[in-house]
């Protein structure tokens, strides 16, 4: 085992490189030592190398900057490497020279030569035979412009669509809204082509008429059998959702005339009923019908103001006479959308009021219609021949899937019941790995944006094929090769691994005894914290590494003054916000020692009573924002760390600590200045609430 | 509740006058923010920019709000779409100018750049026909002396008479332009007697008090206070000129105080003139487009003034072209023609703010509106 410390960015004048060196040195037996003033250049790297081989190491500690900097300097074939933050965690957010600072140093020395014992290289899991071909559930535009992409990228697309007919929604479109540059002419649809694409495709298959029976397995092979009489099974690597959306249910707009009269359309009719070519004189257009309404839809479907502008040019171009009336709350064109718009509107036959419709009625031969001008406050009332309400989109459940997992058939649902999506980061990434959501399923979007969507989709389904052809996670932990190994005779059943799982990637018998699916897990360890047996551990990430990390500091005894807080932080946000605060040069208390962990979650309680039973005085843990907001880039890692601490708390009553001696906080990536608050303040608070009565024994 | 009937082709006149493309605002009361006289509960000038849009004639005729205006800018320097409101609000005024206009044609004269020969014609043939009747149609022999020319009682009874007949046709049109103005925007509550409200409404008027609230162009308060109390005065001093006629008094000396006065006025008015057009001509984001009434207005009065200094000085300095003191009188005649673009065509002209205003201010101060 070897170590190496850097003395440069600071370090040296900070700390002692050539004592931290000797010091190590005389404390281990086996350990090799070098230190250099910038290890990073090319003579100290030359120097590390040299001695990696003369002295024919297979373990390095590097004691330097952080280990989201400068990665790939430190990479070492056949060698495995622990990176230990004495830059930006010492050196740059300690007092230089101070014994506190060194004392952290040397903590953070012997802990990352502890875990470095106790942890060995990952040998990647890759799933026996990969299927390099990809599911594409849905036909339409989203589906469609997916299975031309991934077909042109070289991969096998088997593309199912429930209908007799390739194009979804699109097929019933007259004209599309502006694509083409200026953004002022209606096009010509061209569905009819992009079906044309995949159909003489020879790498997309199509399966009409057929819906999915069954989806079964990990990415890079999973078992998807078809309902379409007879019985295909098809064998995929990835999947790709584009099951798209159905318009909002228009009979429970009663209340807008629908169903009274035929005179009352949605967009959905009217552009078919545009296609036959029988538009009225005066058409009145009620955007936000049903939308962004708490008692209909409480969201905005995007495209409806687009489509609404769009039919008011199927009036207009009708029929020079013609006049349309556009009641709104808010016209929402987004992008080249806008010029669109604005063209509309500088036609004077087409009337845009601010407003709502309060009432639908029947007058004759026309339609009588009362609008509440939000503007003036005022109802005013206009005379027309038909009304059109702009509908929202309804996601199509994803319940049709029929996945063969334990936590169900279906994507999870977000708000509002569109399907899962990592809107944050990947917008495509669903909880299932392997299987992605685009175009409508996932949001509400117009034609150009389900494109987009598609493609983006069938790219994520191709890189996580050759990510689990390498052995590799996806995202967040892109290229990780580690995966969880279970020590199967110390298993109780008790389902916490399968139930706690954000990804679904344990399946279970019927006793409860957890199927490990490795290739759909994306390595954040929350099975490794959920394990009350500690029979869960990856090769690089194990109870016994961070417990040997624990176990590694020597904690003062009460008299020295000197008080420890343990702290857990989560590598995807706090541990960033922790390097900012360093380059920030912001004050951190030498008093605490931080741990990252892969995920909050991960968090296992015994490493929380290692750490009291160590005489530590308290325990931070620090993870991602929870809630709706997405931000946990685990789903609920956080969430169930405060579940736990639940627990935790009975365990501290009954070894008589105060609760107060463990402490979950959330921080966002930005939140530096917040990050350093919280573990000084924490320090304060325990050094306040006096030491460990375990200190010393 | 207000029912819709769209007018398109007023919305296109609308947009055409004003040169303002009226669909694109997006009704967000912008201006209605920013304008100093907008009463809480019914926003001005938004509610007209919706009326506009819809192309409601009959609630943009005779709508007392857009008399109140003082045209500051405000609205059009704020609107986020450059719809302009400002120059809406002032076509919508050059509309009711056109509406009660009688006779009607008079209106459909003055409003056209194509039609300005004819209006210029009008004066020139009616004047031509005063003098031939009064048989002195000819240049006169001597020193400048105008009474020669058109002599004092012709003078003083046609264009009295005159002014007197365009002007009842414009009470005529006052008097519907109130009927419609009840209609548009019914009093709310009790209504006092206009009569009572004169001396304030005039109050208003000359202190222009409303004007200091315009945020986007302060200058222009001072530069209109120059040209109404320059033109003011320019009045008295004919009144005195034509009351000297009978006295005797006349031609006044050039040191008679009545005559510096007017020529102070003068001064006056070309000063207010130079900064209005100078800012019509440079400071377009406030005052938006500048359309044929506003020159109109604005060159006329000037010539107006121009030509009265001219014909002073000839008369004293008694000018001559070639031994030929002619000059005198053609710059006379040009400036009998410029009295009748100011005085007797006001109630066709944009000078018919006076009347309309005051009427409008009566009202809205008569009804407790603000």
């Amino acid at each position: 085992m070897g170590l190496a410390v850097c003395s440069g960015c600071d370090i040296g004048n900070c700390l002692d490189a050539e004592s931290l060196c000797s010091l190590m040195a005389g404390q281990a037996e086996g350990i090799v030592c070098m230190h250099h003033p910038a290890l990073c250049s090319e003579e100290g790297l030359g120097k590390l190398h040299r001695m990696v081989r003369d002295k024919k190491l297979d373990r390095l500690a590097i004691g330097a900057c952080s280990p989201r900097v400068k990665s790939s300097f430190f990479q070492m074939d056949g060698v495995l490497v622990e990176r230990i933050n004495l830059r930006e965690q010492v050196t740059w957010v300690m007092e230089a020279g101070s014994e506190d600072a060194r004392m952290c140093a040397e903590d953070y020395i012997r802990m990352g030569l502890a875990k470095l014992a106790q942890i060995a290289s990952p040998a990647p899991y890759v799933p026996e035979k990969i299927a390099a071909e990809i599911v594409v559930l849905g036909g339409g535009v989203t589906g469609l412009t997916a299975a031309v992409q991934g077909a042109s990228a070289g991969y096998r697309v088997h593309l199912v669509e429930k209908t007799d007919r390739l194009g979804g929604y699109a097929n019933r479109i007259h004209k599309l809204s502006p694509v083409t540059a200026g953004h002022t002419a209606l096009c010509e649809p061209d569905v009819a082509s992009l079906a044309a694409l995949a159909e003489s495709h020879p790498l997309v298959e199509i399966h009409l008429n057929s819906t999915l029976a069954s989806v079964s397995g990990e990415p890079g092979n999973f078992t998807v059998e078809l309902d379409d009489g007879a019985g295909t099974v098809l064998r995929a690597g990835s999947l790709v959702v584009a099951s798209g959306w159905k318009p909002y249910d228009p009979s429970r707009l009663q209340t807008l005339g629908y169903g009274s009269t035929g005179q009352v359309k949605t967009l959905e009719e009217f552009e078919q009923f545009a296609g036959e070519g029988k538009i009225p004189e005066r058409v009145l257009f009620m955007l936000c019908a049903g939308s962004r309404d708490k008692d209909h839809l409480p969201y905005c479907s995007a495209y409806c103001c687009g489509a609404a502008l769009k039919q008011a040019l199927y009036v207009r171009e009708s029929n020079p006479g013609s006049e349309v009336y556009i009641v709104y709350r808010d016209i929402r064109t987004t992008g080249f959308q806008e010029d669109f718009y604005r063209s509309v509107q500088s036609d004077e036959a087409i009337f845009m009021t601010r407003g709502q419709v309060e009432s639908v009625r029947q007058s004759g031969q026309a339609l009588e219609v009362t609008v509440l001008d939000s503007s003036l406050g005022e109802r005013i009332r206009l005379e027309t021949d038909m009304v059109v309400l702009a509908t929202g989109m309804v996601p199509s459940t994803t319940t049709d899937l029929n996945l063969q997992y334990r936590l169900g058939k279906g994507l999870p649902e977000l708000k509002y019941a569109f399907s899962d999506s990592h809107f944050i980061c990947f917008p495509y990434e669903t909880r299932r790995t392997g299987i992605y959501a685009a175009g409508t399923v996932r949001a509400p979007m117009d034609i150009e944006s389900s494109r987009e969507d598609g493609a983006g989709a069938m790219l994520k389904a191709i890189q996580c094929i050759e990510c689990v052809s390498r052995g590799e996670s996806v995202h967040p932990r892109t290229g990780d090769r580690s995966w969880p190994e279970l020590y199967m005779e110390r298993c109780t059943d008790c389902k916490r691994c399968t139930e706690e799982c954000p990804f679904g990637s344990y399946d279970e018998t019927e006793k409860g005894t957890p199927l490990p699916n490795p290739a759909r897990c994306r390595r954040c360890g929350i099975c490794v914290g959920s394990c009350p047996e500690r029979v869960i551990s990856f090769a690089d990430f194990s109870i016994q590494s961070i417990s040997a990390m624990i176990k590694a500091i020597p904690v003062p005894d009460e008299f020295a003054e000197k008080p420890r807080i343990l702290v857990f932080v989560c590598e995807n946000d706090a541990y960033p916000a922790l390097d900012t605060a360093g380059m920030k040069r912001l004050k951190l208390t030498p008093y605490a020692r931080i741990i990252p962990v892969r995920c909050l979650g991960s968090v296992n309680s015994v490493w929380i009573k290692d750490a009291l039973a160590q005489g530590f005085d308290g325990v931070l843990l620090i993870g991602c924002m929870p809630g709706d907001d997405y931000q946990c880039h685990f789903i609920h890692g956080s969430e169930l760390t405060e579940k736990r601490g639940e627990n935790l708390g009975e365990a501290l009553r009954t070894m008589m600590l105060e609760p107060e001696r463990i402490r979950t906080r959330f921080v966002e990536i930005t939140g530096h200045h917040e990050i350093c608050k919280m573990i000084n303040e924490y320090a304060e608070a325990m050094e306040a609430l006096g030491p460990n009565p375990y200190k010393g024994m | 509740m207000l029912q819709v009937k769209p007018d398109i082709a007023f919305k296109k006149e609308l947009g055409r006058m004003s040169g303002a493309s009226l669909n694109q605002c997006i009704q967000c009361g912008n201006c209605a923010a920013v304008c100093s006289l907008a009463p809480p509960e019914r926003p001005f000038p938004s509610k007209e920019m919706l009326w506009a849009g819809w192309g409601l004639k009959d609630r943009l005729l005779g709508n007392v709000d857009v008399w109140l205006c003082y045209q500051c800018g405000d609205c059009s320097r704020y609107c986020p779409r450059n719809v302009r409101p400002a120059d809406v609000i002032a076509a919508v005024r050059q509309k009711n100018y056109l509406h009660y206009a009688r006779p009607r044609f008079m209106g459909t004269i003055l409003s056209r750049p194509a039609l300005l020969p004819v209006a210029i014609l009008i004066p020139v043939a009616v004047i031509i026909l005063i003098l031939s009747l009064a048989g002195t149609f000819r240049i006169p022999e001597g020193p400048v002396d105008y009474s020669k020319f058109f002599p004092h009682a012709w003078l003083n009874s046609t264009f009295s008479l005159i002014t007197l007949v365009f002007y009842g046709m414009a009470f005529y049109g006052l008097v519907r332009f109130r009927r419609d103005m009840k209609r548009v925007i019914p009093a709310p509550g009790p209504v006092k007697r206009p009569v009572q409200m004169l001396l304030p409404v005039l109050g208003e008027i000359f202190s222009h008090s409303g004007f200091s609230n315009c945020e986007s162009n302060r200058l222009r308060k001072y530069a209109h206070m120059l040209v109404i109390f320059g033109f003011g005065l320019l009045l008295l001093v004919t009144l005195y000129a034509i009351v000297a006629t009978f006295t005797g008094d006349y031609p006044m000396s050039f040191r008679n105080p009545f005559k510096i006065a007017g020529n102070v006025a003068s001064l006056m008015i070309y000063t207010g003139l130079g900064i209005m057009i100078h800012q019509r001509l440079f400071n377009r984001r406030v005052f938006g487009k500048t359309g044929y009434p506003d020159w109109l207005l604005l060159v006329s009065i000037f010539l107006l003034t121009l030509s009265g200094t001219l014909v002073e000085w000839a008369r004293f300095g008694n000018w001559t072209i070639h031994g030929d003191n002619a000059i005198a009188y053609y710059l006379y005649f040009f400036h009998l023609v410029a009295v009748w673009f100011v005085i007797i065509f006001l109630p066709y002209t944009k000078l018919g703010h006076m009347v309309y205003r005051t009427t409008a201010l009566l009202y809205a101060r008569s009804t407790g509106r603000k």
